[in-house]
């Protein structure tokens, strides 16, 4: 049998060489769809894995106050409050915003320095210089990206520019890197006090507190947060975000984004449908024609089926290979230029960084999905068709 | 030997354009022997040589190659069946575009679990017997209707089949063509095999040794020799 898998394998490598231009078609309809698809997944993924490690540090709960249905500071007052309810165990002040360097937008935390729930050390590991003293004021540590587009170094001043218009400087005492490079890399991070001062934000109110929780077993987890969530949003003006309610923002962000996504499902489909198009209609009777000649010349039908599914599946690889292949040159040598900022939209605040690409197993199995699976649908279920009426037929209604 | 037993052929059976292509065909081939169907164009002479290679399947009647009835076989056992027995030259001569004359000479190997190397002097010798041997490696379409039709019986014989069946062999073929082809055959009767040949007219019935006239879709009459 080993022969005659061969010889099938043989025949179906042959087609692919004989039907030079219907190879083509397939191969190039096919690539493009599973680069586009390819080249969109990986990016989306890896913007969704990005958001989920910015969370990696985040607190479980983040409370905000509301104010006319908007969001607005919150009282310092909340944390006596927050601290007393079942299952709480920290509760931390947060004040964060805007500001502006050059035409640039980047995002300024203030932490609080002298009872950090979280190590400043691990969730923000420096690359150069030290971190922020609670001692000294009128200084900062910097993202590794807001220290590449200001050129800032350790010991150099930054400027930054208020809402009000006013140039605040800035001693950069650190840089720091993340594994999460898009969510943090463009921080400035300062202490409470100069945060405070940099965006007037009186004693006494904060833009929110990070709640943590007490550690329990992961089975009870969701339960506690649920019941301390609950708590906390009896409290008047205020609203509680989850880690998951965040991370899910992030995700309909992109997936909002990847609206863009539909786009390449079009592509996709309208790709099937050319190589359906091309299979049944511009080589169909050539098909059919050879399905009943190969009969006759004594193949059964599972031979022809043998010989289109081996067919399709070297070409819907192949197809599939090129696609991805590109995919990631695209994203990772190129940047991918055009679809980054379809997908991504905050390219002109940012424009330096990489795209954050992720390969998984699962968007390179699907998008092979996307090249075998149509063509096998084209091909061979047309040809088993074929196969099932007698040759002579076949044959003939080829030729008629 | 292969015979048939009121073998019938309906097409489009119950629809508005139903044609009774053969009707009740009683036929007898003897083994080793050349057995020709004369008839004019659309007497059914395709449709009984079809039946009997198993393309097509019988509206009613029996088919029996020696003594067994191989009508009921199910499509697997068919094409098992053609692949182990027949060899088929067919009117429109049916070669694969893009291929040249060796390779599809070679094609019916790739249904047979044989390693296609060993075969590829054999086919070579085919083609040489056949005039072709410097053609061998020309695409089909750089040969001549002749040259193609004498590839086409080279590949049905590429695998020694018992049971040759010639559709109008010599229809779209030059003088030499025809000559050569008309010669092989006679070679390969000498050699034992069954050969069933139609044609529309009676320049193949002296090679015969037995002859049956075909009209309007029934056997009018045979004759021997």
């Amino acid at each position: 049998m080993k022969n005659r898998f061969r010889n099938l394998a043989n025949y179906a490598l042959n087609c692919i060489k004989r039907y030079k231009v219907r190879t083509l078609v397939i191969i190039v309809s096919l690539s493009i769809a599973a680069f586009i698809f390819a080249s969109v997944s990986f990016m989306k993924e890896g913007l969704v894995r990005e958001g989920e490690l910015s969370l990696k540090y985040a607190p479980d709960l983040t409370v905000q106050g509301m104010f006319a249905g908007r969001q607005s500071l919150i009282n310092t007052s909340y944390i006596y409050y927050i601290q007393k309810t079942l299952g709480v165990k920290a509760v931390e002040e947060r004040i964060w915003g805007y500001g502006n360097i050059g035409n640039t937008l980047l995002v300024i935390v203030g932490i609080d320095l002298d009872n950090p729930v979280v190590n400043p050390a691990s969730a923000y590991p420096l690359v150069s210089g030290s971190f922020l003293d609670s001692q000294e004021n009128n200084s900062v540590v910097i993202g590794k990206a807001v220290a590449d587009l200001t050129g800032a170094r350790v010991g150099s001043w930054l400027a930054i520019l208020t809402e009000s218009n006013q140039v605040r400087q800035y001693k950069v005492r650190g840089v720091f890197s993340s594994e999460s490079s898009i969510y943090n890399a463009d921080m400035i991070l300062m202490s409470e006090n100069d945060a405070r001062l940099f965006f007037g934000i009186p004693e006494g109110k904060v833009t929110d507190l990070l709640v943590y929780t007490e550690d329990v077993n992961k089975a009870y987890y969701v339960t506690q947060l649920n019941f301390v969530a609950r708590e906390i949003s009896e409290l008047p003006n205020v609203r509680v975000l989850t880690k998951d309610i965040l991370l899910k923002a992030q995700e309909t962000t992109y997936g909002a984004r990847s609206g863009f996504f539909s786009i390449t499902w079009f592509t996709v489909l309208v790709s099937a449908a050319i190589v359906a198009f091309n299979q049944t209609v511009v080589v169909g009777h050539e098909s059919k024609f050879e399905v009943g000649l190969l009969k006759a010349l004594g193949f059964s039908t599972s031979d022809i089926i043998q010989v289109r599914l081996i067919e399709s599946l070297i070409l819907g690889v192949l197809a599939g290979s090129i696609g991805i292949a590109s995919g990631i040159f695209f994203d990772t040598v190129l940047g991918a230029p055009v679809f980054r900022d379809f997908l991504l939209g905050w390219a002109v605040l940012y424009p330096a960084f990489s795209v954050p690409v992720h390969i998984s197993l699962q968007t390179v199995l699907i998008t092979y999905a996307i090249t075998i699976v149509p063509l096998l649908f084209a091909t061979v279920v047309p040809s088993w068709l074929n196969a099932t009426v007698d040759p002579d037929l076949a044959m003939r209604g080829a030729r008629a | 030997m292969i015979e048939t037993v009121n073998l019938k052929k309906i097409y489009n059976q119950g629809k508005r354009f139903q044609v009774e292509a053969v009707i009740d065909a009683n036929v007898v081939a003897e083994n080793g022997e050349i057995t020709v169907f004369v008839g004019p164009s659309g007497c059914g002479k395709t449709t009984l040589m079809s039946m009997v290679g198993q393309l097509l399947t019988p509206t009613k009647g029996r088919i029996l190659i020696d003594n067994e009835d191989i009508t009921s076989y199910s499509d697997g056992w068919k094409a098992v069946f053609r692949r182990e027995n027949v060899g088929f030259i067919f009117q429109h001569i049916n070669l694969l575009p893009n291929l040249n004359a060796l390779e599809n000479v070679m094609i019916p190997l790739m249904s047979h679990n044989v390693n296609p190397d060993e075969f590829r002097d054999p086919a070579l010798q085919l083609l040489e017997v056949l005039g072709l041997a410097e053609r061998a490696y020309f695409g089909v379409e750089q040969l001549s209707g002749g040259q193609q039709q004498r590839v086409a019986v080279a590949r049905a014989l590429i695998t020694k089949p018992n049971i040759i069946i010639a559709d109008e062999p010599l229809t779209f073929v030059d003088k030499e063509s025809a000559k050569a082809i008309t010669d092989y055959f006679g070679k390969l009767r000498d050699d034992g095999k069954t050969m069933l040949i139609s044609s529309h007219v009676s320049n193949l019935t002296e090679l015969a040794d037995k002859t049956y006239l075909m009209k309007n879709g029934r056997i009018d009459e045979s004759s021997a020799g």
